[in-house]
């Protein structure tokens, strides 16, 4: 990748448009018109997922709009710029679907609920979602300045950063780590609210 | 040659079974003509409603002619099929006269009969039952709120297993009634059936050299449920039915899927049916039954 982009991604929100985000056949008609509004930036890209208007979400559709979109992203070559993707407005009952999509795929993607509390869903570490959290919390950061949530480990804290951006969970922005939810301030977004119990969220147990 | 089969006079999914055996015994015969006994018949539940429909479906393309039903005589059961729009959905797979619409008032059905052709009849059933599943969920059965939301997303898996996996039409039906004998209270029973190519059909591609000579009916039933297996490579593939397990275990529910000659089973401790079987009589495509007993006034199971 020829990163890190220091520059802020352009936001574009995808509202879903559909109460019920049911059958397979309708998820990747979403996630095809999500794909179109996210190549029309010539630049990096935050993409926030508006789910404020969907009553159900089923386990194939959250696999064809969440984890297939995600996935692919991530499939580009390693040169592309990157894309980045936030779940915006869920409700309790669509982050079982969500999370358990994103776990198959062994992905995670960062989510602020209709609470407006943030989480992780899917698959991360443990440590990932501490450092994740912590950084959620400031906004942007260092990863010395992070390092207390690990025990004061600061190089192991920047591994995690490393590996939370190349999973498009956290920005690289040179000096610092940036929380996808800064990006989100100057669109109308609000400051950090980290839940201290993140729902959906599983590990993976460690690498061997 | 024409032979009458007796539907049982309890037409649930223990009598689907024996209806299964007697037809059995009458295909060997090669009938030209199949008329289906169903005056005697004292009760029936979704199920066994729909596997009437997928009896009949069975029985046309083995002989290449509709065959007869008579109603049952009970007017309780003639009046609860009537409005469950057994009638209309059997038009087109029994020789009978084109039913009226239904005219009859509002009534506690969750779900009438309602065939699955495509991923439009999935959105119109997960929407037609929103309203109703939160009366009958919430009010009756006490079930807390966001398990609407949860029987709507199972529903829709549930019915989208037709779809992906048959290539064949389906029926979805879904109503309450009161299961005394079993477990004296209530229940919400959804019932999903087709005649497609079932598991063993729809998984052997991609699954059926590795198990080799073990490769049957159960064993691709097990494949799908208990390791979330799918005729697709795609990891994001697998998962509805697995979804369907743990929310019915989480309900202190029953599930149940017959395919091919094997039906396995999510079996509650209010119940006693066996968690595998095989040797079943045949039967094409896949039978699926999900029941959710009532939970106290407190909202325990």
């Amino acid at each position: 990748m020829s990163g890190p982009y220091t520059s802020r991604p352009a936001v574009a929100v995808a509202s879903l448009y559909q109460t019920y985000l049911v059958t397979r056949h309708t998820g990747r008609a979403v996630r095809l018109t999500i794909e179109r509004l996210v190549e029309e930036s010539p630049g990096p890209s935050l993409t926030v997922l508006d789910f404020s208007e969907v009553a159900v979400i089923d386990f194939s559709c959250a696999d064809e709009v969440v984890a297939r979109l995600l996935h692919d992203a991530m499939s580009r070559p390693a040169t592309a710029v990157p894309q980045y993707f936030l779940l915006d407005g869920l409700e309790e009952e669509h982050v079982d679907p969500v999370s358990s999509a994103l776990e198959r795929r062994g992905l995670a993607m960062a989510a602020r609920m209709a609470s407006r509390h943030q989480v992780l869903l899917g698959r991360a570490e443990p440590e990932a979602v501490r450092v994740w959290e912590a950084l959620a919390r400031r906004g942007r950061a260092r990863a010395d300045d992070l390092a207390v949530c690990l025990e004061g480990d600061a190089a192991a804290c920047r591994r995690w950063l490393t590996r939370l951006e190349a999973r498009r969970l956290v920005r690289d922005v040179g000096e610092a780590f940036e929380s996808l939810f800064l990006s989100l301030a100057g669109e109308g977004g609000d400051g950090p609210a980290v839940s201290d119990g993140p729902p959906g969220v599983g590990p993976v147990p460690p690498p061997a | 040659m024409s032979r009458v089969v007796d539907v049982p006079e309890e037409m649930d999914h223990r009598g689907f079974e024996e209806l299964l055996l007697e037809l059995e015994r009458v295909f060997e015969d090669e009938p030209a003509r199949i008329l289906l006994n169903a005056r005697h018949v004292r009760w029936v539940s979704p199920y066994g409603l729909i596997g009437l429909l997928a009896v009949g479906r069975v029985i046309l393309d083995r002989t290449g002619n509709l065959p007869s039903i008579e109603a049952p005589e009970n007017r309780d059961v003639r009046s609860y099929a009537e409005f469950m729009g057994f009638w209309q959905a059997a038009a087109g797979i029994f020789d009978v006269p084109p039913a009226d619409p239904r005219t009859h008032g509002p009534h506690d059905a969750l779900l009438e009969i309602t065939p699955i052709r495509s991923h439009r009849d999935v959105h119109t059933v997960v929407e037609r039952v929103r309203e109703r599943a939160a009366s009958i969920l919430e009010k009756r059965l006490h079930y807390p709120k966001p398990a609407v939301i949860q029987f709507s997303v199972m529903l829709s898996e549930v019915c989208q297993n037709i779809i992906e996996h048959s290539d064949a039409d389906g029926w979805v039906c879904a109503q309450t009634y009161d299961y005394k004998r079993r477990l004296g209270r209530e229940v919400l029973m959804l019932a999903v059936m087709d005649v497609g190519v079932g598991f063993q059909g729809s998984l052997a591609a991609e699954h059926a050299r590795r198990y080799g000579e073990s490769w049957s009916p159960a064993t691709a039933l097990e494949a799908a449920l208990l390791h979330g297996e799918s005729r697709f490579r795609d990891p994001g593939r697998g998962q509805g039915l697995q979804a369907i397990r743990r929310q019915v275990v989480k309900w202190n529910g029953e599930l149940a899927i017959r395919s091919g000659d094997a039906q396995i089973a999510i079996v509650p401790e209010w119940d006693d049916l066996p968690p595998l079987q095989r040797g079943l009589p045949s039967f094409p495509g896949a039978q699926i039954l999900i029941v959710m007993p009532a939970r106290d006034e407190e909202g325990r199971g």
